[in-house]
């Protein structure tokens, strides 16, 4: 996929002269009268981040991961290394290579950070040499952040087990990852975040909050159901959030093989629960106790329907993913 | 020269701006080395007019051409390798005063003839010049050119006073202990110590020279400099580029003695040195002697303490690379190693049980030298917690030397926001954003030391030896296993799987720097 490479920021450098390239970015950018860097402390390379497009990216959906790169990068400046898989029907041992660089300026001088780009265009005969080439694009000593994106079968990631056993974190998003993404033999388990679960911090916080305002023995005894509706766009996020409540469940001790838990689709239209993108439902055996949770993501808001044996209580809170940029964040430094 | 025995008009002020009238004589004026490095290097002093007023060149080469041409040859060389564009004004005073002979390095009569030549230049001059030697030859002809040196009384001109005669030698200092004690008793059966000039050119290098002031000049580091507080200690000599043209004598040479019996160990021996008890030349060579001397003989053989490798095919810069083999002027079964790593114990009070290792290749993933010294984790486990989130970095001080000049340290930090997340965060100097970017080639130094008489940057003899005590034993092992052992790794990789494995055994592992 060339056309992903080329859609991509940044002006086209030899491979051997990356280092040049970076050079020379910021003193053109000094010649147009933009931001250079006078001293190291400007360049921000305090992380390294490799987001590494699949051969499922399409130009439009790679330009969009590479803006949200820009703006985690506002906080979190780093050395960022793309990398642009090309088809397997590409023969050649081809690697191409891009630089870009930006600057964001605060409000006073000191308050400026730099960050550095590479992209890097490669043919699957040139992938058992990819790694030497992302080494020496990094920044040493420093962590490394990987995420895989829209990768098209788990298997492939085998041939990356230097980036994804360097990596402090490595990321995926199993939205749209394969089926079997999250149950493969990562080198290090250990580091491997969801960026679903990440993106759905608002919600754990706001429902960890409220049924942390009961004993956990409440919370499991009699527990017979857990169930999770959702829209059809977000059935991943049901799956996380199910998941998550198991988790909590269980360490509130209850006996979760003996619960029913399931995620359901809510059909398009279906009345008024229409407006509800994530719904989060405990059912108990003890009648009129019960705990109902609805997310209307359209509109950020949040409605808890809560009975555990002590009143009724209807509360409205706050129902929101987080930004992409910011569940980047999240599941790296978290 | 010591500060008393300079000349009252010299007092103080830089030694290095007091070097006496000199000419230099380069053997070997025809060769790679004195295009690329030497004759720039005398432009550069020139031009930072820290060359005497009373300056000569003379070239010496076996191939016979006029004074115009090597002149000519000398131009093309400065407008080609010299850090700064030519000036008209520099060259004049550098060209005018070069000449240029032709001669065997073993005949008696040549030299001769350039005992008489500098006679003549002295006699012109009207007062006496001092004779620096530079011998750029292959190490074939190093023997023959010293007792040549000795025999037509060139080497023992103005003995007794600052303008006696002095020899620079560029490596190799032999190719094994043998080879090494014969070579310096060659150089001893003609002249004094103080009179040769052993040149590392890495010891040219300002990070290296800084080594000596970040440990002795700041007070933070000395304290911590012991096996107490550091893990472990790792030099990277790494190049980028194969053997090119120089086939035939890098298979002769191999990466143990080509760059870790020298290179590295000059950097480890100013790593790992105590403080030395001044900055006088000998007093700083002793200190070195004395640690090369308490590194524990290696273990060699599978499992040991060395390992070696040579580049296959691969890719670098984006391009396929043949692999060493390949290369002219290899031989199809070649045993000679263009990577090489091992573990050094030092035995003494302030090292014991740091593993020092060291590496060096050809065709690796990038050109860069650096001493990384890995410091322990701290104690405790105030910040182990629930989730394990506080992957805590052991704290790294790494000199680069080649390229981008300079020093880092890696301190662990808090992520800004409520809670307490940590995350290493470098500090970093760099010499070109801070003294900027066109600052002494290593060469420039190292000849202006020789010509002000001092040593301190060289290597003594005792010291190359002791070097090559430590490692003949391995060539010998290597020369009796052929390539029993020997692995072979990408060009453009980081090395080998058995270097990976050298460390994985004690728990550690090679930094990508």
């Amino acid at each position: 996929m060339p056309e992903v490479f080329d859609a991509l920021p940044g002006h086209e450098v030899p491979v051997a002269g990356i280092r040049r390239g970076l050079a020379g970015l910021w003193a053109e950018a000094g010649q147009r009268g933009e931001p250079t860097l006078e001293a190291d402390d400007a360049k921000a390379t305090q992380v390294n981040f490799v987001l590494h497009l699949g051969l499922g990216a399409t130009p439009t959906d790679a330009q969009e991961q590479f803006a949200t790169v820009v703006k985690f990068s506002r906080r979190h400046p780093g050395r960022v290394v793309v990398l642009c898989p090309l088809h397997a029907d590409v023969p050649t041992l081809e690697m191409r290579a891009k630089v870009y660089g930006e600057c964001f300026l605060g409000r006073t001088k000191s308050d400026k950070r730099c960050v550095e780009f590479v992209m890097l265009s490669y043919s699957r005969s040139a992938r058992p040499f990819l790694e030497n080439q992302v080494s020496i694009c990094l920044s040493t000593d420093l962590p490394l952040y990987y995420w895989a994106h829209r990768f098209s079968a788990s298997g492939r990631l085998a041939d990356y087990t230097y980036l994804l056993g360097r990596a402090k974190r490595v990321l995926l998003d199993s939205a749209i990852a394969p089926a079997d993404a999250l149950d493969y033999p990562w080198p290090n388990p250990r580091a491997t975040r969801d960026l679903v679960y990440s993106r759905l911090l608002p919600i754990r916080q706001s429902i960890g909050q409220f049924l942390a305002a009961y004993r956990p023995a409440v919370l499991a005894e009699g527990l017979g159901a857990v169930t999770v509706a959702h829209a059809p766009a977000l059935a991943a996020e049901a799956r996380v959030l199910l998941a998550w409540l198991r988790r909590r469940l269980t360490a509130c001790g209850a006996a979760m093989d003996a619960v029913q838990a399931a995620t359901e689709a809510i059909a398009e239209g279906q009345g008024a629960e229409s407006g509800a993108g994530l719904e989060a439902t405990l059912a108990y055996s003890a009648p009129g106790r019960s705990f109902r949770w609805r997310g209307e993501l359209a509109n950020g808001r949040a409605i808890f329907q809560a009975d555990f044996g002590t009143g009724r209580t209807e509360l409205t809170g706050v129902a929101r993913l987080l930004e992409p940029e910011i569940a980047l964040s999240e599941a790296m430094f978290f | 020269m010591s500060e008393t025995a300079r000349h009252p008009f010299l007092h103080g002020l830089s030694k290095h701006r007091g070097a006496p009238p000199t000419v230099v004589v380069i053997f070997g004026a025809s060769g790679d080395l004195t295009a690329r490095k030497l004759l720039p290097a005398v432009y550069n002093l020139g031009h930072d007019g820290l060359l005497p007023a009373d300056f000569f060149l003379v070239g010496y080469g076996r191939k016979a051409m006029p004074d115009d041409e090597f002149r000519a040859l000398a131009a093309a060389a400065i407008r080609e390798y010299s850090r700064r564009e030519p000036a008209a004004a520099v060259w004049q005073q550098v060209a005018a005063p070069m000449s240029y002979l032709a001669g065997a390095y073993d005949e008696a009569g040549a030299f001769q003839r350039l005992a008489a030549h500098l006679d003549g230049l002295e006699r012109r001059l009207g007062r006496s010049l001092q004779r620096l030697f530079y011998i750029s030859t292959p190490p074939s002809v190093f023997a023959p050119i010293i007792l040549n040196l000795g025999a037509s009384g060139l080497a023992g001109r103005h003995a007794g006073t600052p303008l006696h005669s002095k020899v620079i030698v560029e490596k190799p200092f032999g190719r094994d202990l043998e080879s090494a004690r014969a070579l310096n008793a060659t150089l001893r059966s003609v002249l004094a110590e103080p009179q040769v000039y052993r040149i590392d050119h890495y010891l040219g290098k300002e990070t290296v020279q800084d080594l000596l002031v970040q440990r002795f000049a700041n007070a933070i580091f000395e304290p911590l400099w012991n096996r107490n507080f550091i893990e472990s200690v790792q030099i990277t000599v790494a190049e980028d580029v194969g053997v090119g043209a120089r086939g035939g004598y890098y298979e002769q040479s191999g990466c143990l003695r080509d760059m870790i019996q020298n290179h590295t160990m000059q950097l480890l021996a100013l790593t790992a040195m105590e403080p030395p008890g001044s900055l006088e030349a000998e007093a700083i060579r002793d200190e070195k002697v004395k640690v090369l001397h308490a590194i524990q003989p290696l273990t060699i053989g599978p499992g040991g303490d060395v390992t070696r490798a040579q580049y296959g095919g691969g890719m670098v810069g984006g391009q396929p690379v043949p692999g060493y083999r390949e290369e002219a002027g290899i031989a199809p079964e070649s045993a000679t190693e263009t990577f090489a790593a091992l573990r050094l114990l030092i035995n003494n009070w302030r090292w014991q049980g740091v593993p020092f290792y060291l590496r060096s290749g050809k065709r690796m993933a990038r050109r860069v030298s650096e001493i990384a010294i890995n410091f322990r984790r701290p104690p405790g486990t105030l910040f182990a917690g629930e989730t394990a989130r506080f992957d805590l970095a052991a704290n790294t001080l790494s000199f680069q030397i080649q390229p981008d000049e300079g020093l880092s340290l890696i301190l662990n930090t808090k992520v800004p926001g409520l809670e307490t997340r940590t995350q290493p965060v470098k500090m970093s100097f760099r010499y070109a954003t801070t003294f900027g970017s066109n600052t002494a080639e290593a060469y420039e130094r190292l000849v202006l030391d020789a010509m002000v008489g001092d040593g301190t940057l060289f290597i003594r003899g005792d010291e190359a030896e002791a070097s090559w005590r430590l490692y003949t034993p391995v060539l010998e092992y290597w020369r009796n296993v052929g390539r029993a052992g020997m692995e072979t790794y990408a060009a453009g990789s980081w090395g080998p799987p058995g270097a990976e494995a050298l460390l994985a055994r004690h728990h550690h592992g090679w930094r990508q720097p």
